[in-house]
């Protein structure tokens, strides 16, 4: 595994938002620190468990919120922090083991070298077939060339990281499609580097948690894609 | 004519309690002039039912008591709508002034590394 230098880069912030996620955090942390000396944030989502008393034990920045408002507000918040403390780069990834801190440096280096404003960790290959379903319709109403919509492992350069920790992206409730015909409006240019993504180390997914979920979810990014296609269509390359 | 003093009775009941949830700041003020409003509307066109016939006729509406129906469903949905509009703009603040809260709490406690 490579360690990321401390000194020569920007200083990067590593966003987790995290609900009832005590069991996964610690390792997730651990391995965390491994990797990175970057300032990890977790975002505790009003959790009922000790996730915020894990968080800080493993030494990460720890904010709170007062209720339960979903990951993409959980994140947005780690994300205005960031932007509010200086941090040049962004990280967001899950606090429940699926993204490996080691493939950072994967999504961070097109933003070093000045060919991206936000980069996507994407993992094509854990999606069942339902899932691909959902992206693909998703993509022909929004016009988004992405293949994988819904991760959640990106890096924002600081211009992405305003647009990201904006008031405009307030209102949305995940963290894909609104946010990124944002970006794309923006001009802001949003590329995808492959990374390998592990299952869940404990418990089951808290935005997907049923079937009720994913329906809002569809209907919600429907209504986003289709009202948010806009004209400043921007090639996404891979 | 019994009919007329019941709707007349429920556009001034309607109508006071209006001004009585105000009194008792459960209603704020703007929400209130709809209702007030919605009340007299009650009071007009249930004591006077021959006003919607006169507003009919001179509109054009083959039907008039359809007129009432027609104007007061699309009050209602325009209504329903500000209701949601607002309520967009209430929720947007509410997170934004939680994200708000919970970083200032942070550095409040000078937890930053």
């Amino acid at each position: 595994m490579n360690r990321i230098p401390d000194t020569n880069l920007p200083r990067l912030a590593i966003v987790l938002p995290a609900y009832n996620e005590a069991n996964n955090l610690g390792p997730v942390l651990a391995r965390l620190r491994a990797a990175t000396s970057a300032e990890a944030i977790v975002v505790d989502d009003h959790s009922d468990d000790e996730t915020a008393a894990v968080a800080r034990a493993a030494g990460a920045t720890v904010l709170s919120m007062p209720f339960r408002f979903g990951a993409w507000t959980a994140t947005q918040t780690g994300l205005r922090y960031a932007y509010r403390h200086g941090y040049d780069l962004v990280v967001t990834m899950d606090a429940d083991g699926q993204h490996d801190p080691a493939q950072i440096d994967t999504i961070i280096a097109p933003i070093l070298d000045g060919q991206a404003e936000v980069v996507i960790g994407a993992c094509v290959a854990r999606a069942s077939r339902l899932r691909r379903f959902a992206w693909r319709y998703l993509r022909l109403l929004s016009g988004l060339e992405i293949a994988d919509l819904t991760s959640g492992f990106r890096a924002y350069s600081r211009r992405a990281t305003a647009v990201a920790a904006s008031w405009a992206a307030t209102s949305f409730d995940y963290q894909d499609l609104g946010l990124l015909l944002l970006m794309r409006r923006k001009r802001l240019r949003v590329i995808e580097r492959d990374v390998t993504m592990a299952p869940r180390l404990d418990g089951k997914s808290r935005v997907f948690s049923s079937w009720f979920a994913v329906a809002h979810y569809m209907a919600f990014s429907s209504i986003l894609g289709a009202s948010k296609r806009g004209r400043y269509a921007e090639r996404v390359e891979r | 004519m019994l009919l007329r003093a019941i709707l007349a009775g429920l556009g001034i009941g309607i109508g006071l309690g209006m001004l009585y949830l105000v009194r008792r700041d459960r209603l704020h003020g703007s929400y209130a002039i709809w209702w007030v409003f919605v009340s007299l509307a009650v009071v007009a066109f249930g004591t006077w039912p021959g006003l919607i016939d006169w507003l009919g006729i001179r509109l054009g509406v083959a039907y008039p008591p359809i007129l009432l129906v027609v104007v007061a469903l699309l009050l209602m949905l325009v209504k329903m709508l500000t209701g949601d509009l607002d309520r967009t703009r209430q929720m947007r603040k509410l997170r934004y002034l939680a994200q708000r809260m919970a970083i200032l709490e942070h550095e409040v406690r000078g937890e930053r590394r």
